[in-house]
């Protein structure tokens, strides 16, 4: 089912901020300041989360908030830890929050070489599958068979998604980690591990994205647990580069056609499509379970 | 950097301003609205109470606000937490995951809360009309608590010399302790509640000088007269009628009566008298004697199990055929065996078996009391509820029709409409329409000593049980706990509609427009 999770905890997400109705960036964002706590700098790197966290001077969030350009989140985080270590400021978290654009593609660059140096702090990637602020381009991490602005109906996008977990476990940094937003308690522990962690920690976070999904808004969390329930989506914790531990294991695994047909953006498959998405992912399920060894 | 430009900076971080002053709510197309479906729970209930919802109350430890629910439906929970059957935890949803949830522990607990914790109140308000309620039973009692409530003066005139109807002379003490309706009977006489025993009306008195005197009156006379089978010998000394019996053993009189005992009946009341009869210094072997199957026995089958548990025999498929006595005693009944064919009792006439006993009750069966008209000859209009009505049911089903007749009298009295006599919900919200997916930590575990864990077991079905989803998933942090309430923040909400989708319970809708 779900991990437990203590409900009631210190808010550091406002309300009044601008995401869309029913948007999974929003809830993850949510998730993880609750688990860091207060003592914390966000650096957002362009995505749609420099618009949810609001113009100046309005704040979404309770904390300090650092807007960098597309490619440099990895640098920036870097110097932001070592000018608050100078300061003193140890204890501070810092956060680098980019979009799957910013870490996928456009900001790989950077993030590799803080990975490479372990540089202090914690890079998320709140995954949408698309660069969906500037209206639903096509992203490295856009699935196989989604259709983009980019790929326009009847197109859809031919590669398969780009295995952002495998290159940054192979950076071989001290904390790797998936998570999704109908995992909350999963998601809230991951984070609280995180902080506990010296060095290079990547968080891998779906976000489910209704207006860029083609789905209803209400079906956000609904995603979020299918993408998880089909083996779409595993969750996981790597550490050190090592084998992946998964912390959460469906007892029977739904079949990959329910988390795609509540999303317009499949559209295009055919029957035949699907069963070899279903098939990528029956292998790629069985590969994660040798991997993980034994549980 | 140098100093001034990181204070600088500190002065901008310290001159933000938090987004709530972005009234999101503009945005919403759908807002998320509580709404209730009906439980399979309170489906079962006979008087439709809103059980998750007192339950959810007591989850939240707000006992008072539990009352207040509970008592809208059932204004003695302590009565009928003790004596309900509670076909009401027949259909409870969380059977599928563990244990229905101890419905009627947790409405006798609430039930002594009250006893224990609430003060007698009068009414609000007193308003004109003048109510006489005949009979004090469970129908008459809560017709009385609810007018009384709504501001009437009620009379309740009883014909025993003590009130409560077949709370006090048909149920077992062992099963409803007496303290517990003097408790009940106390609080509603400080509320205002006139009680007039020892008065049998249509002899005592004339129905019709009621009508003269009250403006409205309500009849629940209910079915307690015994109906005795035409057999030779039933005249004999030692054979009883259950109520008869069950009447004397419950107004504490010595009863002449002698080991061995037959019971002839496979109902509650058979059961009532077998175990009153065990209880009785000197009896020590009762046998029950029932025409058709164990299976077929109409008896609650705990009942059954705690008779045999204390000793009671029970011989099966066997009809009375004649009664023989001594010296006008009687001393064997012969009976015939029997059975069910299709719907039918085959008695076998050739079979003979004799029992011997010294005492027989029989409880056979109730007729309804319709002594209150005596030699009534004038057109009266009639309000009445009850066992007199419904013929031989059950508490819960007598304190629904009191209810339902104060509504109806009250209605009459202020001139307006009565009750919609819509019939009960259909389409119960069932185990598989519930969204437990959703709900983390929700794992097997059975019934609780703790009555806010045990309620905590509830899982709504229909009915918010505040398990915090909703507020746990939304993007907008736009609903609010507030003392284990949820609450929606419509400046904020944006109608995306999660809280809805994941709601366990189902006791959410989005519904058009602001
Ligand atoms: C032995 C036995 C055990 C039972 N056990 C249970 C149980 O465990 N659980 C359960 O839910 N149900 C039980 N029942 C059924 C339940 O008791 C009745 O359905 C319920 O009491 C009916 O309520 P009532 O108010 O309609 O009538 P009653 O309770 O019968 O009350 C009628 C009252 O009217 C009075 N009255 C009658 N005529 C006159 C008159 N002319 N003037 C003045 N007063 C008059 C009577 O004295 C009596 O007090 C049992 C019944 C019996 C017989
Ligand atoms: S779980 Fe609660 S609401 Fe559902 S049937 Fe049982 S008692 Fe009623
Ligand atoms: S999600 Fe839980 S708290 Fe919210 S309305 Fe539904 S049952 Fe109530
Ligand atoms: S989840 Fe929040 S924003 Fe969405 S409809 Fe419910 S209260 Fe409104």
């Amino acid at each position: 089912m779900n991990s437990k999770i203590n409900f009631i905890q210190p808010e550091y997400l406002h309300s009044g901020h601008y995401a869309c109705p029913g948007c999974g960036a929003a809830l993850a964002v949510r998730y993880l300041a609750r688990a860091l706590g207060p003592d914390l700098v966000v650096v957002i790197t362009a995505s749609c989360w420099s618009i949810i966290a609001g113009m100046p001077p309005l704040s979404a969030l309770k904390c300090p908030i650092l807007h960098c350009p597309f490619p440099s989140a990895g640098a920036v985080g870097s110097g932001l830890r070592r000018g608050l270590d100078l300061r003193g400021k140890h204890s501070t978290t810092v956060l680098v929050l980019a979009g799957d654009g910013g870490t996928f593609d456009i900001g790989l660059q950077a993030l590799s070489g803080a990975a490479q140096r372990n540089e202090n702090f914690i890079f998320v990637c709140y995954d949408n599958e698309a660069y969906m602020n500037t209206g639903i381009q096509t992203s490295s991490a856009t699935p196989f068979g989604a259709h983009t602005t980019t790929a326009p109906y009847p197109l859809f996008k031919k590669g398969a998604k780009k295995d952002i977990m495998h290159i940054m476990a192979a950076h071989g940094i001290p904390y790797a980690a998936t998570a999704t937003v109908a995992f909350p308690g999963d998601l809230e522990q991951k984070f609280r591990r995180a902080r506990q962690i010296e060095g290079f920690r990547f968080i891998h976070i779906l976000s489910p994205c209704p207006p860029g999904w083609g789905a209803d808004s209400a079906d956000t969390v609904e995603l979020s647990r299918l993408a998880v329930e089909t083996g779409f989506f595993p969750l996981m914790e790597i550490f050190e580069g090592g084998a992946p531990v998964l912390t959460y294991r469906p007892e029977k695994r739904v079949p990959l056609e329910q988390y795609l047909k509540l999303q317009r953006r499949f559209r295009p498959l055919e029957l035949q499509q699907i069963e070899t998405l279903q098939q990528g992912v029956d292998e790629e399920w069985e590969r994660l379970l040798k991997a993980a060894g034994p549980v | 950097m140098n100093g001034e430009q990181i204070l600088e900076m500190e002065k901008i971080y310290l001159n933000v301003v938090p987004s709530t002053a972005n009234k999101t709510g503009e945005w919403r197309l759908l807002t998320p609205t509580r709404k209730e479906k009906i439980s399979p729970c309170r489906q079962g209930c006979p008087l439709g109470g809103e059980i998750p919802a007192w339950l959810n109350a007591i989850k939240r430890n707000n006992w008072a606000e539990a009352w207040e629910i509970m008592q809208r439906k059932n204004p003695f929970p302590a009565i009928t937490g003790q004596v309900c059957f509670h076909p009401c935890t027949a259909e409870c949803n969380r059977r599928n995951l563990d244990e229905a949830i101890n419905i009627p522990a947790m409405e006798r607990a609430l039930g002594l809360w009250r006893l224990q914790n609430c003060r007698p109140a009068a009414p609000p308000r007193r308003v004109e009309g003048k109510i006489a309620v005949v009979g004090s039973g469970p129908a008459g009692l809560s017709c009385a608590y609810y007018l009384n409530r709504a501001g009437y003066r009620v009379t309740v005139i009883e014909r025993a010399p003590v009130a409560g109807g077949l709370l006090a002379l048909g149920i077992p003490s062992y099963r409803l302790p007496r303290e517990i309706l003097q408790q009940e009977l106390q609080l509603l006489q400080e509320e205002g509640v006139q009680f007039v025993l020892n008065c049998s009306v249509g002899r005592d008195m004339e129905i019709s000088r009621l009508y003269d005197d009250y403006d409205q009156v309500f009849l629940a006379t209910g079915a307690a007269l015994s109906r005795m089978p035409s057999l030779p010998g039933v005249k004999l000394n030692g054979v009883w009628s259950a109520l008869d019996f069950l009447q004397q053993v419950n107004l504490g009189r010595t009863l002449e009566i002698q080991n061995p005992v037959a019971v002839v009946g496979g109902g509650n009341a058979a059961i009532d008298a077998a175990r009153s009869a065990m209880r009785i210094k000197g009896i020590d072997r009762v046998t029950v004697l029932y025409r058709r199957t164990k299976e077929e026995m109409p008896a609650d089958p705990e009942e059954v199990a705690a008779a045999a548990a204390e000793g009671v025999q029970f011989v099966f498929n066997v009809t009375p055929r004649e009664l023989k006595g001594e010296q006008g005693r009687l001393v064997e009944a012969i009976l015939n065996r029997s059975h069910t064919s299709g719907e039918k009792l085959i008695i076998d006439r050739d079979t003979e078996l004799r029992i011997y006993c010294k005492t027989l009750i029989f409880a056979v069966g109730q007729e309804r009391d319709w002594s209150v008209f005596g030699t009534l000859h004038r057109e009266i209009r009639l309000c009445a509820g009850g066992d007199l009505i419904s013929g031989p049911a059950a508490v819960p089903q007598a304190i629904q029709a009191g209810r339902i007749a104060a509504e109806a009298l009250a209605a009459q009295l202020e001139g307006k409409p009565g009750p919609d006599p819509s019939p009960p919900e259909s389409g119960a919200v069932t185990f598989e329409e519930l969204h437990l997916a959703a709900w983390p930590g929700l794992a097997a575990r059975g019934r609780q000593e703790d009555p806010s864990a045990e309620a905590e077991r509830c899982l709504g079905c229909g009915t918010c049980n505040s398990c915090g989803i909703c507020y746990l998933f939304c993007p907008d942090v736009a609903v609010t706990p507030d003392q284990g309430r949820y609450l929606f923040d419509l400046n904020f909400c944006k109608g995306c509609g999660i809280c809805a989708r994941e709601c366990p319970a189902r006791a959410l809708m989005m519904e058009g427009g602001w």
